[in-house]
């Protein structure tokens, strides 16, 4: 977000963006620093300890050859052999009052390995153990003495010491006393040291996989990939086998258990980088570099080399990576202040804590009971990875919704865009119709009106008055009438426009007497043309007229017959035909078609060829002795331009 | 009052010509005159009424462009006063305009002004017989508007909701040419009720009052509310 409006600011407003990060840096530090003084206190706080009656501390230890007397809690110094452990000889008392009553010894903290003697028999062997075997794991151990074992009054207790470094030897204080009185510590440790870190480990083991998951689907997500690496190792690692002489391959185990931690860290710090949107760094390798060394130390060297290795190497490799990490997460804290790298900061806090913590502990620095926490702190990072993918994850599904709101929103502009754009070329298309249909006009009113009218303004000025002044101005009003009648939407259907064609040259046959005949072979008429227009209709109409008006005049008809089919082709398509017969004289036909009687005649055959040729139609005139034939055969399809009309 | 016009002769039709340009007039005058009707002339909207006032006329023949008023006001008074008189509108082209407009308000036939005489005289004998004539393009547009589309077409309103499948059937015929005598045959008819069936389409045309022509409007969604 602040990146978004940074972009355009001016350097007043980088200023204050500058401020304003400083003092959440200063903001995030003070609350780390809160979470520091918290840990340090929990850290401090002391677990809850067997009473005092039931605790042995006073043993005379006999460690290689030498002999001396201490007090629990003590060290040893580190070696990596199992053949001589360190042996502590002490005694308890029992008496027979106690018989009802089990007896256990209980060993709350001690590294690495021990077995407990009591009376010359051994009770307890925690290397078969491979929780105890984890130095990293405070595993706590009790052992119920077996009551046939028990003397009345002092009881011999050895307990011998194995170590394998690099950690040194370390036995806490000792409890002996009734199992129920015991117990509660133990089972405390158990919960906190054993039980918790395997339930965090299947927790693991879960993320691990919903990663794999996520990074198959989203390859390119290579932040997912690594941290589904250091998952599943962390998973992996945690329930590997590691009891003595059990194992089958020792040298396996032992290799990933040592070079888990720096290798998993590597994989973390990796995951923070590029989740946080950073680039990769050019040395970002480098920060794997501990534990592929341990690996590498593990498959060739022995498995003292491997311990001394992990010591040199993987302890600092992890706190190298945990401070890498943190100054990652800060700085991200910084830039974006979101919720995934302020809860991955405070998880990072707590580990790092006690990683020193662990540091000084192992170092001998600080009095203690040699409880490692780090194991134990990377929980909270396992919940801040868990609670941050999925706040991420939200987010993303809020995204989406805003991103559908959004579109939603755009398409409905489009669409009104669209609307309007419609809306215009809808108003275009209908001027130009309109503009179009003016100019038809005109021209039929050209075309018949006009000429009509012009011809009745001749003869009235020659003084020819009476029956040609009429018949032009019932021809001129006749025209008319067709022009306005061919405006008239009839669907295609042209028998509507030859029904009012009939009625008009009935009327005008009537006073002629010559009768009408009008002969329709099919309910239907002619086919239907969609494609029909006005000036089609024009046309054919003027056709008519034109071959009743040559019966009238010309050929002395008693009667005209006006039949009407649908001609079906071999193909199955099917055409009108409207035919005009006269029985009147007919005239001969010139060998090219025009007729040589009269003048007149020639041009109105003529008008009616070039007509038919504009609509598509076919024309064909037979005249004898017997009458008069005019065939107009329709077209299947009516042309769309009147390209002849000019 | 109300002779039984079958038997009448053509001198006791008694017709009103209601008609503003003067050779027009005299034309249709003429005509009628020599067929034998009994012809009163008026060449404006007052007249008429007045004419109407002294004697109600068997038959009313009017233009709809009066020079104090419109046609259709004296058909609509007409038709409501004297519901026996038959009403025939004279029109130029015989467009659907005018002669729709006239069939709404009572008008049952149309006369063309530049029909020849003997066509005029029979056209009015014909109705008086209680034959309406109709044209293919009148019948056309009433058969158009049967049709159901999605915007009211252009033209003056009609609601043709009232018609019959067969007087429907009978409208097509003679939009497309047909004359009676084949209508009837493709229709199982007898030629003679053809003419009845014609002029009951118009009176079914017809919209009776006021309210009636509110609710028909509503109906066809002309107006409003």
């Amino acid at each position: 977000m602040t990146e978004a409006t940074a972009k355009p600011a001016s350097t007043g407003a980088q200023g204050l963006r500058s401020r304003k990060q400083a003092s959440w840096l200063l903001q995030y530090v003070l609350l780390q620093v809160l979470i520091v003084m918290l840990c340090v206190l929990a850290l401090r706080h002391p677990l809850s300890e067997p009473p005092q009656p039931t605790r042995v501390s006073a043993f005379s230890l006999n460690d290689r050859g030498a002999a001396r007397s201490v007090t629990l809690p003590d060290f040893v110094v580190s070696r990596f052999s199992m053949n001589d452990p360190a042996v502590y000889r002490g005694s308890f008392d029992w008496t027979k009052d106690d018989a009802a009553r089990a007896w256990s010894v209980y060993l709350p903290r001690f590294t690495n390995g021990v077995e407990v003697i009591v009376n010359g028999v051994a009770i307890l062997d925690s290397r078969r153990d491979p929780s105890a075997n984890r130095p990293d794991r405070a595993t706590p151990e009790i052992a119920v003495i077996p009551a046939s074992l028990l003397r009345d009054g002092a009881n011999d207790l050895a307990i011998k010491l194995y170590v394998w470094g690099p950690v040194s030897g370390f036995l806490d204080r000792v409890s002996v006393g009734p199992d129920a009185v015991l117990r509660p510590y133990y089972e405390q440790r158990t919960l906190l040291f054993v039980t918790l870190p395997m339930v965090f480990s299947a927790w693991q083991g879960i993320l691990a996989v919903i990663l794999i998951v996520l990074w198959a689907v989203r390859r390119h997500e290579t932040a997912y990939g690594a941290l589904a690496a250091a998952m599943a190792l962390g998973a992996i690692q945690a329930f590997l086998p590691t009891a003595v002489d059990q194992t089958a391959h020792p040298e396996l185990s032992a290799t990933v258990i040592a070079s888990s931690a720096p290798l998993e860290s590597g994989f973390v710090l990796a995951f923070a980088i590029l989740f946080f949107g950073r680039r990769w760094p050019r040395y970002g390798p480098l920060m794997f570099v501990p534990g592929v060394l341990l690996v590498l130390i593990g498959i060739f060297g022995n498995p003292e080399a491997l311990r001394q290795s992990f010591v040199y190497f993987g302890i600092p490799g992890l706190g190298v990576n945990l401070v890498l990490l943190a100054l990652v997460v800060a700085w991200s804290e910084v830039r974006r202040q979101d919720v995934p790298s302020l809860l991955l900061g405070c998880a990072v806090t707590i580990v790092l804590t006690c990683w020193v913590h662990d540091m000084l502990s192992l170092l001998q620095v600080i009095p203690d009971h040699r409880l490692f926490f780090t194991r134990l702190s990377y929980s909270a990072m396992l919940a801040a990875i868990g609670a941050g993918l999925t706040w991420r994850f939200a987010r993303a599904l809020n995204q989406v919704d805003g991103f559908a709101a959004h579109l939603v929103i755009q398409l409905r502009e489009a669409e009104e865009k669209l609307k309007a754009s419609f809306a215009r070329e809808e108003e275009r298309a209908r001027v130009a119709a309109l503009a179009r249909e003016r100019t038809r006009l005109m021209r039929d009113l050209h075309d018949g009106l006009g000429g009509q009218l012009v011809s009745i303004v001749a003869l009235s000025e020659r003084g020819e008055g009476g029956a040609s002044v009429g018949d032009a101005a019932r021809a001129a009003l006749k025209d008319l009438r067709l022009v306005i009648d061919s405006m008239d939407d009839i669907g295609g259907d042209l028998m509507l426009a030859l029904g009012s064609w009939r009625d008009r040259a009935t009327a005008q046959l009537r006073p002629h007497e010559i009768a009408l005949d009008w002969r329709v072979t099919s309910p239907q008429g002619l086919p239907v043309h969609p494609e029909l227009r006005p000036w089609h209709v024009i046309q054919i109409v003027r056709i008519l007229d034109e071959a009743v008006t040559n019966a009238v005049k010309h050929a002395a008809a008693r009667r005209i017959t006006v039949s009407i089919e649908t001609l079906t082709d071999a193909s199955g398509a099917s055409s009108g035909c409207i035919t005009v017969a006269d029985d009147g004289k007919g005239f001969a036909l010139a060998p090219d078609g025009a007729a040589a009687t009269e003048r007149q005649t020639a041009r109105g055959l003529r008008n009616m060829r070039s007509r038919a040729a504009r609509c598509g139609a076919g024309l064909e005139l037979i005249s004898g002795p017997g009458g008069t034939s005019v065939r107009l055969i329709l077209p299947r399809r009516f042309p769309d331009g009147d390209a002849a009309a000019g | 009052m109300t002779p039984s016009t079958d038997e009448l002769p053509a001198g006791e039709i008694r017709v009103l010509l209601v008609e503003d340009d003067p050779p027009t007039l005299w034309r249709l005058q003429d005509a009628l005159t020599k067929a034998g009707f009994d012809v009163v002339a008026a060449a404006t909207l007052a007249e008429a009424r007045a004419s109407l006032a002294r004697r109600i006329p068997l038959v009313l023949l009017t233009d709809l462009q009066l020079p104090d008023g419109h046609g259709v006001e004296l058909i609509r008074e007409t038709r409501q006063r004297f519901p026996d008189t038959e009403i025939m509108v004279i029109s130029i082209l015989g467009d659907e305009e005018s002669v729709i407009s006239a069939i709404t308000v009572g008008a049952t036939g149309y006369l063309l002004k530049d029909a020849f005489p003997t066509d005029i005289a029979s056209t009015v004998r014909d109705l008086v017989a209680g034959h309406s004539p109709i044209s293919a393009s009148i019948a056309r547009f009433i058969v158009r508007r049967t049709q159901k589309s999605a915007e009211p077409p252009p033209g003056p309103p009609l609601n043709t909701t009232r018609l019959t499948p067969r007087e429907i059937d009978i409208l097509w015929g003679i939009a497309k040419g047909f004359s009676y005598a084949e209508i009837a045959g493709h229709l199982g008819l007898s030629r003679q009720t053809v003419p009845g069936h014609i002029k009951s389409i118009y009176r079914k045309l017809e919209v009776h009052t006021r309210g009636e022509a509110v609710f028909e409007a509503l109906q066809q969604g002309l107006i409003k509310l």
